[in-house]
């Protein structure tokens, strides 16, 4: 029976084209309008990483300036992420940061150009899931000894190597060659939540090398940076001896005793240095993990909220609309009804054959509702484009059957009261005047 | 097959009660053709209504088959129309955006039916009423008198035990009623019991019985016995 009501549908669509074509549009606008909405809150606001976000920490301790009330900073100062590393434990960990360097390419001609780079913890690639097209990172080995090796991003490995395996070829960053040890696929967390400091939703970063050649070489460190007291004395170990917070720090807690201990273990280490004449606020740590980070520090932005409530609104609107057009529409079919209650249909069966023209109607509309929500997204990647990478706007395959099922679901639920009026018409009435 | 005892009808609005049938009882036997006659608004297709099932009464007891219909609920009442009553219409009602096969098909879809039964005894009910070559023609493509034929193949393909028909020539001229009068003469011959309503006294004198209503009353109800029916 689907299929017959499914074809009455289609009939009564080209009966009664403008009524319906209005019903169409109306859903169209509201359902396309709420779509891009919603795929903007999926991206920025979704988990970057499902399968491992609950065991993967941010670390907060409070080193902030104790004569005034601001939030913990978001990011350690040098001297405890060096600590912190160095204490003796088998969590996988990393301190991350970013730099900006030059890459020299061999050959003639090859003309140097700027990239930006992350200095991290051999760690970084497997806490976060990173995906190789070759090779890998580097061991904890090359963190401790310092050694002069890079992961390439796919892009960059495309540009300096036409995108062959380029592992265990050199890159020379800086007048420093460096030794290719992996090269990424397309991996891309979205959004970047290891740093959320420095564009939550840019590209990741060129290239990535063991962190402390940032300080050791050194390269020319890059990001968000936040004192607050000036750094006694000048030249880089004043900074790095500074209370400037410049570093992200990630753990993997793979239980929640192990993060009980590790919080205990902060707690621990901020009172001693709190004796040392540190971290002069109280004791305030925090171990968030990857969503709780991304609340935290707020990267789906408030305006983003206020938006999918107009958005919601607009749909909610758009459906009284429709539920007055097809209220119209379903009352001047009551002749119809009457005789197909007189044929033999009974209530359930005429219902369900108006759901399904509901539903019809409502596919259509999602039809157009795509097509209206590729271009708001159009319109907004024009409006962002310059401030933040836009590639992930797109209307996925999830999306795009979000979209069909709010279309279809939304517009079955607007036509439950008009379906209902319809089918409970008097059928004698009807049979004699028709 | 259908009794009816003291059914009541009244319609009820704010201001107003409309008595439209008081204290109507009918017998109707297997393969009887009865016509109902009377004024406009004596209740004449307030009766059908009830008869078909498409309307509820207000007292009384009416029993189709032996079997109290008002204990019956909206699926039993609609499976009760799709297998026992076929329905005709003084303006045909047909549904214009379907051609005459899918019309046709309506009731068959409601029996759930498989598709190549459904198609035989389309075409079956087409043949019979002559209409066979122009299955795939949308009623307003037809006559007024083609269009009524079409209604009956619609009533019929179901197989029902009796037809309602409400002034199924109403709208016809008097050679084309005269045509679709003969045509359910030949249904009630085959056995179906039919039920019409009819403003024409001369068609109500092709029946096996008439009912004359008045203000909701049977007035006078003339049998074969009384009244010879003429040949078509």
């Amino acid at each position: 029976m689907f299929l017959y009501y499914l074809r009455l549908s289609a009939l009564s669509y080209r009966r009664n084209p403008v009524l319906s074509s209005l019903m169409v549009l109306a859903v169209a606008i509201g359902v396309g309008a709420y779509m891009v909405v919603y795929t903007l809150n999926y991206f920025m606001g979704g988990d970057p990483i499902p399968q491992k976000s609950s065991v993967l920490y941010h670390l907060q301790i409070d080193s902030g300036n104790p004569d005034d009330t601001f939030e913990p900073p978001s990011q350690l100062t040098w001297l405890d992420a060096t600590a912190l590393l160095n204490a003796d434990n088998n969590y996988r960990q990393t301190a991350s940061s970013k730099f900006n360097a030059v890459v020299e390419p061999e050959g003639d001609g090859a003309r140097p150009f700027s990239i930006n780079g992350r200095g991290n913890f051999g760690d970084f690639f497997p806490m976060f899931d990173a995906h190789f097209l070759y090779g890998g990172g580097w061991d904890r080995g090359a963190d401790e000894g310092n050694q002069q090796v890079i992961v390439l991003s796919r892009e960059l490995n495309d540009r300096l190597f036409g995108g062959v395996n380029s592992v265990g070829q050199t890159v020379n960053l800086q007048g420093n060659r460096f030794e290719i040890t992996g090269v990424l696929d397309n991996w891309q967390p979205f959004p970047k939540f290891y740093d959320v400091n420095n564009g939550p939703f840019d590209s990741i970063e060129d290239a990535f090398v063991p962190w402390n050649l940032i300080t050791s070489l050194p390269l020319s460190r890059g990001g968000n940076t936040n004192c607050w007291k000036a750094p006694v004395g000048t030249g880089l170990q004043a900074f790095l001896n500074s209370e400037c917070v410049w570093i992200q720090y990630w753990i993997e807690l793979p239980s929640t005793q192990d993060r009980e201990n590790y919080l205990d273990f902060l707690d621990n280490y901020t009172r001693q240095q709190q004796e040392l004449g540190r971290l002069l606020r109280p004791v305030n740590n925090g171990l968030f993990n990857v969503n709780q980070w991304l609340v935290r520090e707020e990267v789906l932005p408030q305006e983003t909220q206020i938006l999918a409530a107009l958005a919601a609104m607009l749909l909610a609107v758009c459906l009284l609309n429709t539920v007055g057009l097809l209220l119209s529409k379903f009352l001047g079919k009551s002749g119809e009804i009457g005789l197909r209650q007189a044929l033999g249909a009974h209530k359930g069966s005429l219902f369900t054959q108006h759901l399904v023209e509901a539903g019809f109607i409502g596919l259509i509309g999602g039809l157009l509702g795509l097509g209206v929500a590729k271009l708001g997204l159009w319109g907004i990647e024009g409006l962002i484009g310059d401030l933040m990478t836009t590639d992930w706007m797109q209307l996925n395959p999830v999306l795009i059957t979000v979209t069909l099922l709010l279309s279809v679901g939304s517009t079955i639920v607007a036509g439950l009261y008009p379906i209902w009026r319809a089918c409970n018409v008097n059928p004698a009435i009807h049979l004699k005047t028709q | 097959m259908l009794t009816m005892q003291n059914v009541s009808k009244v319609f009820r609005t704010e201001v107003v009660e409309t008595h439209a049938l008081r204290d109507f009882s009918l017998t109707v036997a297997e393969g009887e053709f009865i016509t109902i006659t009377g004024p406009s608004g004596c209740g004449k297709t307030t009766f059908l209504n009830i008869a078909g099932l498409l309307e509820t009464y207000t007292s009384g007891q009416y029993l189709l088959d032996g079997q109290d219909v008002s204990r019956l609920n909206d699926f039993q009442r609609a499976r009760l129309r799709n297998q026992k009553i076929g329905f005709i219409f003084q303006s045909f009602n047909l549904m214009p955006d379907l051609n005459l096969f899918d019309n046709i098909d309506v009731p068959l879809r409601y029996r759930g039916m498989k598709a190549a039964e459904r198609r035989q005894r389309i075409e079956s009910a087409l043949d019979s009423v002559g209409l066979l070559s122009r299955k795939k023609h949308i009623p307003s493509q037809l006559s007024g008198g083609q269009q009524q034929r079409v209604a009956i193949a619609r009533a019929l393909v179901g197989e029902p035990r009796f037809l309602l028909a409400d002034e199924p020539t109403g709208n016809l001229d008097s050679n084309t009623a005269f045509g679709v009068m003969e045509l359910l003469q030949e249904i009630n011959d085959r056995g179906t019991t039919i039920i019409m309503v009819t403003h024409d006294k001369s068609l109500a004198g092709k029946s096996t019985r008439n009912i004359h209503i008045l203000d909701g009353r049977i007035q006078q109800c003339t049998d074969d016995t009384h009244l010879v029916r003429i040949p078509a």
